[in-house]
């Protein structure tokens, strides 16, 4: 019979969430020592989640404290290995090392698990740019903005791999998709003259050839 | 003078948190209080009631296990209160419970019967035995519904305040059964009386995750045992009269009782749970030889050769309920097949009666009043039953589907069907429409500001949340409230909602822990 005897919430997770939340918002707005104290209560509460140690990894990254940061991240990783923000976390202290070729090792690993990460997105885009190779992300930045299509900044990001790729063409439309969001955009305007600039000297000197 | 409140605490081999159960009775804001502990046949707790030293406390210490109902009425023989009240040894009152139940029940004299909501708490038990609250959350918070009361019951015990002379007229608790006896009660306060919901949290109920040690709950997992127990309940009457509920006799129509008529009297027991009782014509000495153990089976002793409706006016005249139900044999018996019927009766304006579902020419089923019945056929003895009622100018009417007692539990289930097939917005119209009835205001509210935010409508979903949290935070609004804060990046809001679910969570307010 359709009758609702409870409303049926077999939550056992809700002092997890409430101190998970007191954590990032502490995190947020820069008290990070409280944020610290509810991630440590949380990871009491729930002693096999890795969200309250990729927190503490992230408020110890921001702290600079490389090696504190890479043991929680390493611990988040150890409780659930497919923890995406695990690897973009381990990620970021390698490329604050300046390791950058693990870094963007890491990174790819984070976005086969989470394509919508957006930190591990730009987090590939700057390590590549480091590195000077930009096939993987290319592909990886196409299908993030195949989910979030109107993405400006990673829109502007795959404009200038496209153009250091050589295709003047893609980065002129993805440019002109950015200036057509967001007109106030000036590094936009700015790499699109400098791509009508560039085509218009290629096809220069194809005249002359 | 404030009316004295008696308090009643059963236990049963809990001595971990009797003291914290019996602390927070004994702290209670309301002082006119009497409390029974009546330990069960379990380990020896008279150093736990004797260290409160209360002269309100009475122990009661008995060295037989002769299970909940047995020790109930054991301190209701010596409870003198006005009004009483329960509490298990493993869960507590907050310190406002019997003051806020008293008020009401003092200033609405006509219910005598209060509930309040409570917070189940799910939670790990430590190596200590102490437990740590992992969520809080409302799991039942009703308005009072008497067919609802007579399907199931969401009243909980714990929360529970009533008159003590209700049990003159209902009786005491029932022994024979070995779980379920808290509704049991409730079914029967809800003949005689309405319930007054309180939507103020007043105490905590506690389960733990790996499994619950509550009676209780161990009972429910024996089916067989577990559908005994429902079965007897429903086929409790007390005694009339019955102020709140109309009596429901159904009369058997049928040639002859053979195996199929059996199936179908079968299922009427299964299905039924409106008050009712079955009236069975056929010869006295054929009612014999049928085995039944169904206390509100009546037989009608009829003539070898009557005839049907000879059979049926005879069951009527003998019959007692104000409304009299045809049932032609093998009838199509399904859950709700009278009470939709019995509920149209009920909000009817007059002289008018109820098919059932699928009552056909051939097959006539109705739920009609019982004088309207008598006046029909006193009218028109030759007729045929449905020629009679039509006759005597009754309007037989067909059973409205939205109309069905449980017509608000079939929304929220549409509506959660929406709200899984992430259809926010028909959800939300379907919680919109039902916050325009009277019921359930508050549960109904908190869904629309859930699916509000589900639906990305942040500013609908922050008023709503405010209002709820203005009326009755818990952990849930205050937290669901926190997260769109957070949305719009309003951090020191949404951190000082946190805040007060953690208080809660961490129970600061219950300072006698």
């Amino acid at each position: 019979m359709d009758v609702v005897k409870g409303e049926e919430i077999n939550d056992s997770t809700q002092h997890y969430e409430v101190l998970m939340q007191l954590g990032d918002c502490h995190a947020t707005v820069g008290y990070y020592e409280l944020a610290r104290q509810y991630y440590n209560k949380a990871a009491a509460i729930g002693p096999d989640e890795a969200g309250p140690y990729v927190g503490l990894g992230v408020i110890s990254l921001h702290e600079n404290h490389l090696e504190d940061a890479d043991i929680a991240f390493r611990v988040a990783y150890r409780l659930n290995n497919s923890c995406s923000k695990a690897f973009a976390g381990m990620a970021m202290v390698h490329q604050q090392r300046g390791d950058y070729r693990t870094a963007f090792d890491l990174y790819l690993k984070c976005m086969e698990l989470d394509p919508n990460n957006l930190t591990a997105l730009l987090g590939l885009f700057q390590s590549s740019c480091q590195m000077g190779t930009f096939a993987k992300v290319i592909h990886y930045l196409e299908l993030y903005l195949g989910m979030h299509p109107a993405d400006v900044s990673v829109m502007f990001s795959l404009s200038a791999l496209y153009m250091k790729e050589g295709r003047l063409d893609d980065s002129k439309k993805l440019l002109l998709d950015v200036i057509a969001l967001d007109s106030s955009n000036h590094d936009a305007v700015n790499l699109l003259e400098e791509i009508e600039h560039k085509i218009a000297h290629d096809m220069q000197v194809g005249v002359n050839v | 003078m404030d009316p004295i409140v008696s308090i009643i605490i059963p236990t049963f081999n809990r001595r971990l948190y009797l003291p914290c159960a019996l602390g927070s009775a004994v702290k209670q804001d309301y002082k006119n209080i009497e409390i029974f502990v009546v330990n069960d046949g379990g380990e020896d707790v008279s150093d736990i009631v004797s260290s409160f030293d209360d002269p309100r406390v009475t122990f009661i210490n008995r060295g037989e296990n002769r299970g909940k109902a047995y020790s109930l009425n054991q301190a209701l023989e010596k409870a003198t209160g006005k009004y009483v009240c329960y509490l298990d040894d493993d869960d507590i009152y907050y310190s406002n419970h019997v003051s806020t139940l008293v008020k009401v029940l003092e200033s609405n004299p006509d219910y005598h019967v209060a509930y309040s909501d409570l917070y189940k708490v799910y939670c790990n038990v430590l190596p200590d035995g102490s437990r740590q609250a992992l969520s809080k959350v409302v799991e039942v918070s009703r308005d009072f519904d008497r067919y609802f009361m007579f399907y199931f019951n969401h009243c909980l015990h714990v929360s529970l305040m009533h008159r003590r002379d209700l049990f003159e007229k209902t009786g005491l608790y029932n022994e024979n059964l070995n779980i379920l006896v808290d509704w049991d009660i409730a079914r029967r306060f809800a003949f005689f009386t309405d319930f007054y919901h309180v939507e103020d949290i007043t105490a905590e109920y506690y389960t733990p995750v790996e499994g619950s040690d509550r009676i209780s709950v161990k009972g429910r997992k024996d089916l067989d045992k577990y559908k005994k127990n429902v079965l007897a309940i429903r086929k409790t009457r007390p005694p009339k009269p019955w102020y709140k509920t109309k009596d429901l006799s159904i009369i058997f129509d049928a040639d002859e009782i053979n195996e199929g008529s059996t199936r179908t009297i079968g299922q009427v027991v299964g299905h039924t749970f409106h008050p009712y009782k079955f009236y069975i014509p056929m010869p006295a000495y054929d009612w014999a030889r049928i085995n039944s153990d169904l206390s509100n089976m009546v037989n009608v002793d009829v003539a070898p050769n009557a005839s049907r409706l000879e059979k049926f006016d005879k069951a009527l005249n003998e019959c007692e309920g104000e409304y009299v139900v045809i049932l032609p044999d093998r009838f199509n018996i399904t859950d709700l097949w009278v009470e939709k019927a019995a509920y149209a009766l009920d909000h009817s304006c007059g002289n008018e009666c109820f098919e059932l579902e699928d009552s056909s020419e051939c097959c006539f089923a109705v739920v009609a009043s019982r004088e309207d019945f008598i006046k029909a056929r006193n009218q028109f003895p030759k007729y045929l039953l449905r020629d009679s009622l039509v006759a005597a100018g009754l309007v037989i009417k067909k059973v409205d589907e939205l109309s069905s007692p449980f017509e608000f539990d079939s929304y929220i289930h549409l509506a959660i069907q929406k709200e899984e097939d992430g259809d926010w917005k028909r959800a939300i119209e379907i919680y919109e429409y039902l916050a325009k009835s009277s019921q359930n205001k508050l549960w109904v509210k908190t869904c629309i500001a859930k699916a509000c935010f589900e639906a990305g409508y942040y500013t609908a979903a922050v008023k709503l949340s405010e209002e709820l949290n203005n009326t009755r935070p818990t952990v849930n609004t205050l937290l669901q409230h926190a997260k769109i804060c957070r949305k719009m990046n309003d951090y020191t809001d949404a951190i000082e909602l946190l805040k007060k679910a953690e208080e809660i969570l961490e129970g600061k307010e219950l300072v006698w822990m």
